[in-house]
């Protein structure tokens, strides 16, 4: 299958240990790829290296086959991107900034454009700087899908959106990746990724640590648990279980993390009479504190 | 916050420092050279001084004893610098209370328990100290530049000084109060030039019509003028300190009052959002799908703006010339002044005048495009410019051709408006000459542009303090070097003196290849340079 992005060695060093190291990565065509990381791992970095708003140290990108930066006009025919940092168009009306940046592209279909809109309950009518962080976020997908793209790049898409929006968002991509785009989504939240993706890269400190399946991310993910019980506590049921770790019991509650499937842990609580359970995910930094702990970024770093 | 307020002034405040300090030096140390060295010359000097000025009352304040060095610096430098110093608090104001909501630095103070009074009162005081210090570095200046000749008394330059720092201040508050009615930045900006505007009317007013004496009184710029503690036997005028001070302190608490009902971001006035099934069916413009005029789109309002302001500029000019002329020519060394080049008087007050007034014009109109390149890099506009398949070099391309246009658009209003000027007054002119000083004006802005678009590339948050120092620089360069004797290199650095005086000595041709060339290079290593950098974004 075509590469829609192909990285070789790519590096983009600005000192200090901070920037993006080695980055060596193939994202097939049609695929839902997820670029995971924390605040600081290298993300935008990576896409701006993809996008040529700054250039790489060594190696090389290239989109369908193009390389990013001497042919980064012909690769962006093919390209919405979402940016990390939305510009800021002040006085221009939504309309207008769409008319702006669509020119620039060679003209949008309109219906199109107000079928995104309206899907995103976006008002084209109001001035940017009269929206709020979500509607100015719902304005860059309008721009990002407007041309539909083949390939489209995806900074944090979704942060600054409420969970409607998001919903709206995770059905737009299903729908460009059924038409056949290619879509790169970076982002922060393992949850997200796994709602939208096909395949995950995690990338920690400017390196790519792990690509993985959706398979492989049930390892990775993990949940702290609290479970208040009314009356004996299965305390020893609990240990037992599968994928459940680092036990702590209070009265009549127990602290837990589970990895992976919650059947094990269900089983172990079935005849108990729960009266509260709760359970949160971790910030991913945390997750990867635990899932690599032992391993410095360099040692985990698995070909792609 | 204090400390961080000031910080936010500290460029500003460099910046109109130096401005300040090279004015007060160079009036002073260029005395001599103008007025001469013994009493008889500068008598003559002060008489030819005092009727010229009293032809430019929209400029200058009335001149007193012209014939001493510190009679002079008080009307030649502390004169000016009211307009200066205004136009800083018009800046500093409007970036102190939209500029800093604009980037949510206000939601940050107010999130940390500051209470809305004092945030007012500490951009207050954090201007209040930056603009001290200005005031005091222009103080010493002044005394460096008359100390070898004679040297300023410490005390009426230390009551000077204070005097300019009190107008800067209440200039301030006016702004900071008239920022509270409007939402934007760009509407921070217009209220307060168009109050300070308004209110140094008045004053022009007071100077050229009697019976209006009385309104001049409403305005700080009477009460800065009417002391003039520099001048021997001058005096500091308490009733315009007391309502210099009562000022500030009432625009203040107005501010701080005004503050405390208006939401962030919003007027004091806010109307109710328009009905948004209205807006969403209206339609884009058309001009914001084609190259070029969806540059000139954007800039429709400024465009506008400074078209007003040349059009004005040049019927009172071109419409006073012949009165002014005919009253200033029995003055010898006036005389000698506009027939330079041996050409018509008219023609010469129009030429220096109306065309310098011009230039620093459009130089301003450069600085004010390169700003908006600037601009559009760390607001990361151009970031998503350049995510459309679109070259580096053309966005060059087509910023240079949209300056092209909208100078030439500007240049087109002022050349029209001086003949039909002209032709209404009787004042004959020549119109090739005309026409050709009026098109040699396009290269002069485009080299402003041009250089500004060389720095915007490798400096965009500095441009506009790079590019603005820069066209200072040039214009004082021009204007001193023939009462410094500088040396022609020296003189032909200034862009102003590459335009030459075109309506009374014909083109310079070497200077308009000279603009023409930097013009040239200069788009062109930009387009270089923009082609190798890294974007903002």
């Amino acid at each position: 299958m075509t590469s829609a992005i192909r990285t070789d060695g790519l590096t983009k060093d600005y000192g200090a240990g901070h920037g993006l190291f080695d980055l060596d990565l193939d994202v097939a065509e049609g695929e839902v790829f997820g670029y995971l990381g924390p605040n600081g791992a290298g993300k935008t970095t990576t896409i701006r290296l993809l996008m040529d708003l700054a250039r790489p140290t060594r190696g090389s990108a290239a989109i369908f086959g193009l390389d990013c930066q001497s042919r980064s006009v012909d690769v962006k025919r093919h390209v919405g991107h979402v940016p990390g940092e939305l510009p800021q168009f002040g006085p221009l009306r939504g309309r207008d900034v769409v008319a702006y940046l669509g020119s620039m592209g060679g003209g949008v279909d309109q219906a199109y454009v107000r079928e995104l809109a309206g899907r995103l309950e976006l008002d084209l009518g109001r001035r940017f700087r009269e929206y709020s962080t979500g509607n100015k976020k719902k304005l860059a997908l309008v721009v990002a899908f407007m041309h539909r793209p083949r390939l489209l790049i995806l900074d944090e898409p979704t942060s600054g959106l409420d969970p409607l929006n998001q919903q709206q968002f995770y059905a737009m991509v299903r729908e460009a990746r059924e038409g056949g785009a290619t879509v790169f989504l970076s982002s922060h939240v393992l949850s997200e990724v796994q709602h939208v993706c096909t395949r995950v890269g995690i990338i920690r400190a400017g390196r790519l640590v792990q690509v993985a399946s959706l398979e492989d991310l049930h390892e990775i993910r993990m949940h702290r648990v609290e479970i208040e019980f009314d009356g004996a506590v299965p305390l020893d049921r609990i240990r037992a279980a599968d994928g459940v770790a680092d036990v702590v019991a209070e009265d009549h509650r127990v602290h837990c993390v589970v990895r992976g499937r919650f059947e094990p842990l269900l089983d172990a609580i079935a005849g108990s009479v729960v009266v509260n359970l709760s359970s949160h995910e971790p910030s991913l930094e945390e997750l990867f504190l635990v899932h690599y702990a032992d391993a410095e970024p360099e040692a985990a770093a698995s070909p792609c | 916050m204090l400390r961080y307020a000031f910080r936010l002034h500290r460029w500003g405040m460099i910046g109109y420092a130096a401005v300040i300090a090279i004015t007060t030096y160079l009036q002073g140390a260029a005395y001599v050279q103008a007025a001469g060295a013994t009493a008889a010359s500068r008598a003559a000097f002060g008489r030819s001084m005092s009727a010229l000025a009293a032809q430019i009352p929209y400029l200058l304040p009335p001149p007193r004893r012209l014939d001493t060095l510190s009679g002079y610096v008080g009307w030649r430098a502390y004169g000016v610098l009211a307009l200066v110093v205004a136009a800083w608090a018009v800046a500093a104001a409007t970036g102190a209370v939209r500029g800093d909501e604009e980037r949510q630095l206000v939601d940050t103070w107010l999130a940390s328990g500051v209470s809305r009074a004092r945030l007012v009162l500490a951009r207050l005081a954090a201007f209040g100290a930056a603009s001290l210090i200005a005031a005091v570095v222009g103080g010493a200046f002044a005394w460096l530049g008359s100390a070898a000749v004679d040297p300023l008394a410490a005390g009426p330059l230390a009551a000077q000084t204070l005097l300019l720092w009190l107008f800067t201040l209440a200039g301030f508050a006016l702004c900071f109060l008239a920022a509270q009615l409007v939402a934007t930045t760009r509407g921070a900006q217009m209220a307060g030039a168009g109050l300070l505007f308004v209110l140094y009317l008045l004053v022009v007013l007071d100077r050229t019509h009697a019976p209006l004496a009385q309104l001049a009184w409403l305005s700080p710029f009477k009460w800065y003028e009417v002391s003039d503690p520099l001048v021997p036997g001058g005096r500091v005028d308490a009733a315009g300190v007391l309502l210099t001070a009562a000022v500030i302190i009432g625009a203040t608490a107005l501010s701080a009052l005004a503050f405390a009902r208006r939401d962030l971001r919003a007027s004091l006035f806010a109307r109710p959002a328009p009905a948004t099934a209205r807006e969403r069916e209206g339609s884009p413009s058309p001009l914001l799908s084609w190259p070029v005029a969806r540059l000139l789109y954007r800039e429709r309002l400024v465009l506008l703006g400074w078209a007003l302001i040349m059009t004005l500029m040049a019927a009172f000019m071109v419409s006073i010339a012949r009165s002014v002329v005919d009253s200033v020519a029995s003055v010898p060394a006036l005389r000698a002044f506009l027939v330079r080049g041996g050409g018509d008087p008219y023609q010469g007050f129009i030429g220096g005048f109306w065309f310098g007034t011009a230039q620093l014009l459009l130089a301003g109109f450069a600085v004010h495009l390169v700003s908006t390149w600037g601009a559009d890099d760390t607001e990361g506009i151009l970031a998503a410019e350049l995510s459309a398949p679109r070259h580096r070099w053309a966005i060059l391309a087509e910023r240079a051709v949209a300056a092209v246009l909208g100078v030439a658009l500007l240049v087109a209003v002022g050349s029209l408006v001086t003949a039909a000027s002209a032709a209404a007054s009787g004042t004959g002119l020549d119109a090739t000459a005309v026409f050709q000083a009026s098109w040699l004006l396009v290269p002069f802005a485009l080299t402003f542009a041009a250089v500004g678009a060389v720095a915007d590339a490798e400096w965009p948050r500095a441009v506009v303090g790079l590019l603005g120092g820069l066209a200072f620089a040039s214009f004082m360069v021009f204007e001193l070097s023939p009462l410094m004797g500088w040396p022609s290199w020296v003189t032909n650095l200034s862009v102003f003196q590459l335009y030459g005086s075109p309506l009374l000595t014909g083109i310079n041709w070497n200077g308009l290849w000279a603009m023409v060339a930097i013009v040239v290079v200069g788009f062109g290593a930009a387009a270089v340079l923009m082609q190798r950098r890294e974007v903002a974004g």
